[in-house]
C-alpha cells in the first residue's frame, strides 16, 4: 500500500490527469517530440479529407453500404448470457459498495475509475470492434430479465402487458441520460466523491428499472437506456454482431446505414460529440481564462462559489453540444440547397449515421491517454478495492506505467483517430447521398457540404487537443 | 484595454491556423458550387 502511494506520488500531476475532479487534462502526458507543428496536422487532416471525397466522387458510382450483409458464424448459447449478466451484476454490486464503504479518496477507490475510466471510456473502445457486448453484461437488463424470468413462473396466468413505448420519445431519454452523465463527470463539483457516485449508480439502476418494468425490456433497452443505446450505436461500427443467440459478421460500418434515425437520434450523437468536445476545450487556455470571469459574475449575483463553477460548467456543455448541433444544421441546410426538395428534418435523419464514426473518433482521441493509463490503475484497485490496505488478488502493489507510450505516440494515435473516424463519416455520408438522390451530381454536390462539416469537425478536434497539450 | 488581445497575439494566433482549412474548404466548396451552377444553367440554355 504505501508503496503504491509513493509511487502514485511520484508520478504527481500525471496522475491526477486522470480522474475529472483533480484533472487539468485527459490528454497528454510529457512533451511531445513532433516533427511539424500541431497545426500542421489540421491541414495535414484536410488534405486527406479532400483527397477522400475526390476518390468516393470518382471511384464510388453506386451506393454499396445500403443493404446490410452478413454472415452467421456461431451459435451463443444461452447460459452465456446468464454468466455475463450474473458477472455484470456483481461487477455493478462491488463498484457501488465500494463506492459506499471504502476510502472517499477518488484515487484509492474502485467506483471512480471503473465508472470513468473502464466504464465510459473502457466500454467503447471494446464495442467498436466486438460488437455490442456491453449489452451480456449490461446489469440493469440482466436483473429485469431475471425478475421477468422468477415472475413468469411464480405468478399464474399471464403477465401484465407493458405499455407500448411511445415512438415520438424515441431515444430523447437516452440523450437526456447522456447529458446528465457528461454534467456529472464536467459539471458537478463533487464528480469523484465515491460515495456520491455509488447513490449515483443505484439511483440509475433505480431509473432503468422502472423503466424497463412500465415499457418492456427491449423497447426501454432500444430506446432509452442511455448507456446501452450509446454503445448500441458504437456497437455498429463493429466487424461482429451479436443477435439473437448467434454470432455474424459483416463489414466494418455495414451496420450503420440500417439504423433507425427515430427521435433524439441527431441529437444523442450531437450531444456525445459536444460533451467530449467541452471537455477538451475545458482544458485548454481560452477556458480557463473565461470561466473565472464567468464564475465572478455569478458569485456577484450572491450565489456560492461552488454553485457558481456548476452552472459555468453546465454553460459550458450546454454550448459545446450547440455549437456541434449548429455545425450539423449547416451541413444539412447546405445539403438542402442542391435540388430535389428534401426537407431539413429528412436529410437530418437520413445523415444522423454518419456522426457516429466521428462521436467515437472524438472518444478515442480524447479519452486514449485517460484509458492507457488510469486503466492500469485497474490492478491495484481490483486488489484493494475498498482503498484499506487490501491484497486480495496479490496486485496491490502495481504501479501505473507512464512509459510505454510516449507523448508522441498519443498524439499520433489521437490524430490518426480523429482522420480515420472523418473518413469513414464521409464514406457513410456519400454512399447515403447516393442512394438518397436521384442524381448522381447532385449526390456529390449535396457532400460538398457534408465535406465542410467534416474538415470542421477534424479541425476543431485538433485544435481542442492542441489546446489541451498545452 | 483595446490593446490586450493584440498583446496575447502570441498565445493565440496559432489558432487561426486551424480556421485556415476550414476556410480553404469552404472557398473551395463555394467556387465549385457555384461553377457546378452554372454549368447546370448552360445545359438549360441549350
Amino acid at each position: 500500500m504505501r508503496r503504491r502511494m509513493v509511487a502514485a506520488g511520484a508520478a504527481g500531476a500525471l496522475t491526477a490527469l486522470a480522474l475529472p475532479a483533480v484533472a487539468s487534462a485527459h490528454g497528454l502526458v510529457g512533451k511531445q517530440d513532433l516533427p511539424i507543428p500541431r497545426w500542421l496536422f489540421a491541414w495535414g487532416a484536410a488534405v486527406v479529407l479532400v483527397a477522400s471525397f475526390v476518390g468516393l466522387a470518382a471511384l464510388w458510382p453506386t451506393p454499396r453500404m445500403q443493404e446490410l450483409r452478413e454472415r452467421v458464424v456461431g451459435r451463443v448459447p444461452a447460459a452465456v448470457e446468464v454468466v455475463c449478466g450474473a458477472i455484470g451484476i456483481a461487477a455493478f454490486a462491488i463498484v457501488v459498495y465500494a463506492g459506499l464503504v471504502g476510502s472517499q479518496t477518488a484515487l484509492e477507490n474502485l467506483a471512480p475509475t471503473s465508472v470513468y475510466v473502464l466504464f465510459w471510456v473502457g466500454v467503447p473502445f471494446v464495442t467498436f470492434w466486438a460488437g455490442d457486448v456491453f449489452r451480456f453484461f449490461n446489469p440493469w437488463r440482466a436483473i429485469a430479465r431475471g425478475v421477468a424470468w422468477v415472475g413468469t413462473r411464480a405468478i399464474s396466468g399471464p403477465p401484465p402487458e407493458a405499455i407500448e413505448y411511445p415512438r415520438w420519445l424515441g431515444r430523447w431519454p437516452a440523450m437526456a441520460g447522456i447529458v446528465v452523465f457528461a454534467w456529472v463527470e464536467l459539471g458537478y463539483v463533487g464528480r469523484d466523491d465515491p460515495s456520491t457516485l455509488a447513490i449515483m449508480m443505484l439511483a440509475y439502476a433505480a431509473v432503468q428499472l422502472v423503466g424497463m418494468s412500465v415499457f418492456g425490456i427491449e423497447p426501454w433497452l432500444r430506446n432509452a437506456d442511455p448507456f446501452g443505446v450509446l454503445f448500441g450505436l458504437f456497437a455498429r461500427l463493429a466487424p461482429l454482431h451479436w443477435r439473437d443467440g448467434a454470432l455474424a459478421v459483416r463489414r466494418p460500418l455495414t451496420g450503420l446505414p440500417s439504423l433507425d434515425p427515430r427521435p433524439g437520434t441527431v441529437a444523442l450523437v450531437c450531444t456525445m460529440i459536444g460533451t467530449t468536445a467541452f471537455d477538451g476545450f475545458s482544458q485548454g487556455t481560452a477556458w480557463n481564462d473565461l470561466a473565472p470571469d464567468m464564475q465572478r459574475w455569478f458569485i456577484d449575483l450572491g450565489l456560492s462559489a461552488r454553485l457558481s463553477l456548476e452552472i459555468v460548467g453546465t454553460i459550458g456543455l450546454v454550448g459545446g453540444i450547440l455549437a456541434v448541433a449548429a455545425l450539423y444544421r449547416l451541413g444539412v441546410l447546405g445539403m438542402r440547397s442542391v435540388g430535389e426538395r428534401h426537407t431539413v428534418d429528412e436529410l437530418s435523419r437520413s445523415f444522423a449515421h454518419t456522426l457516429v464514426p466521428i462521436a467515437l473518433a472524438y472518444v478515442v482521441a480524447h479519452y486514449f491517454s485517460l484509458l492507457a493509463y488510469q486503466g492500469q490503475a485497474t490492478a491495484f484497485l481490483i486488489s484493494d478495492p475498498l482503498g484499506e490496505g487490501a491484497n486480495i488478488f496479490g496486485t496491490s502493489s502495481s504501479t501505473i506505467d507512464y512509459g510505454w507510450i510516449t507523448a508522441t505516440g498519443i498524439w499520433y494515435v489521437q490524430v490518426g483517430a480523429l482522420i480515420v473516424g472523418h473518413v469513414a463519416g464521409l464514406m457513410l455520408a456519400h454512399d447515403r447521398a447516393l442512394a438518397l438522390y436521384r442524381d448522381p451530381r447532385a449526390a456529390t454536390r449535396s457532400q460538398y457540404w457534408m465535406l465542410a462539416v467534416m474538415v470542421g469537425f477534424t479541425s476543431l478536434g485538433l485544435w481542442l487537443l492542441s489546446a489541451a497539450a498545452q | 484595454m483595446t490593446l490586450v488581445p493584440f498583446a496575447h497575439f502570441g498565445h493565440w494566433w496559432t489558432s487561426i491556423l486551424y480556421l485556415a482549412p476550414v476556410v480553404a474548404v469552404v472557398l473551395w466548396l463555394a467556387v465549385q458550387s457555384w461553377r457546378g451552377r452554372r454549368q447546370d444553367g448552360g445545359q438549360e440554355d441549350e
